[in-house]
């Protein structure tokens, strides 16, 4: 077949739009700590550059690390049921790491303070302006 | 509504000022690739979406860039929040100490201010979603390229989490795509713009 023949195929039909493959499960899954030192839930989609990925994160085995973890995993099941909505298995998954991050995040709260300003509920004083913002950390002599 | 959450998406934790650094991190802040343009992109792109997947995709990625950009404003101020003038000097970061000071301003690595220009909402389902893989695909670049510009191990543990959201969304873009080239005429996927013509 030469390139004319080619060209001339009278079956050719394309939506033209090039699909990317479905992702066709949620497994495998990394465990929450290490889906978010890697920055994604699932190893088929773990794609670093130069091949090189996070070994750890700065807050992992904290209380803060914990809360962030879950919330991720979470926070990727959700992207993932978006297209996915009829993966029943995925969503049980999700409501398992939902139930986790609620306690995680009322055992965060309640020792180092508020937050979202609903949490005040569980507040002794109104210390949502006191506790640090997210980008003083590591500030030094930081009240 | 959006309602304010006391923490990152991902720890970032600098503890050694690099204002040279900090200028082209910086332009994952307010740059052409950036996060603000992705957040508004998404955020505003979602009203005209025609099918409950995409409008939920549109969100919740939306919404997690608004975090992203969060986490490239606290990179840029923790790497420039001890630094002396001394510092501003050697770094090269003068032209923008003039104006700004220490303070995070939306602009790119070379000085230009963050403008709508650089992104766009087009009313149409399936250029809004090629829009957006190409958008993912561009962040990505910028990341690798910070990456190899990095002198600082704390920095680059957080770009490659961000560089790594960039190819999940990009993925789920990828998928909402197919949802809607399903749904279209599968003679001509041209036929009608499903977020228009009902």
């Amino acid at each position: 077949m030469n390139e004319k023949t080619i060209r001339q195929d009278t079956g050719f039909f394309a939506s033209q739009l090039i699909p990317t493959p479905w992702q066709g499960s949620s497994e495998p899954q990394y465990a929450p700590d290490e889906a978010l030192t890697r920055g994604t839930l699932f190893p088929g989609l773990d794609l670093p550059f130069m091949n090189m990925g996070n070994r750890g994160n700065p807050y992992e085995g904290t209380p803060l690390g914990e809360l962030m973890a879950i919330g991720f995993a979470a926070h990727e099941l959700v992207l993932y049921l978006d297209t996915h909505k009829d993966d029943a298995e995925a969503f049980m998954m999700l409501k398992k790491l939902l139930a986790l991050k609620r306690e995680a995040h009322d055992r965060y709260v309640e020792r180092y303070g508020p937050l979202h300003t609903d949490d005040l509920m569980m507040s002794g004083d109104y210390d949502w302006v006191k506790s640090p913002w997210p980008w003083q950390a590591g500030e030094g002599g930081m009240k | 509504m959006f309602v304010y959450e006391k923490k990152l998406q991902y720890p970032v934790k600098i503890s050694q000022p690099n204002p040279r650094l900090a200028q082209v991190v910086m332009s994952q802040y307010g740059g052409p690739d950036g996060e603000l343009g992705a957040s508004l992109r998404y955020l505003s792109q979602r009203y005209t979406m025609p099918y409950d997947e995409l409008r939920g995709l549109l969100t919740d990625i939306g919404t997690e860039e608004l975090g992203h950009l969060e986490m490239v404003g606290t990179l840029v101020h923790q790497l420039t929040r001890n630094m002396s003038v001394e510092d501003v000097k050697r770094g090269g970061y003068d032209a923008y100490f003039v104006d700004h000071t220490a303070g995070i301003y939306p602009q790119s690595a070379g000085g230009t201010p963050w403008s709508a220009a650089g992104m766009q909402v087009s009313g149409d389902t399936i250029a809004d979603l090629t829009e957006d893989m190409a958008a993912e695909q561009k962040a990505r670049k910028t990341y690798d390229n910070i990456l190899r510009l990095s002198d600082d191990p704390d920095v680059s543990n957080v770009i490659r989490f961000l560089r790594e959201r960039e190819i999940v969304h990009y993925q789920r873009f990828g998928e909402a795509l197919r949802l809607t080239v399903e749904r279209q005429n599968q003679k001509n996927v041209y036929a009608v713009n499903p977020g228009f013509d009902k």
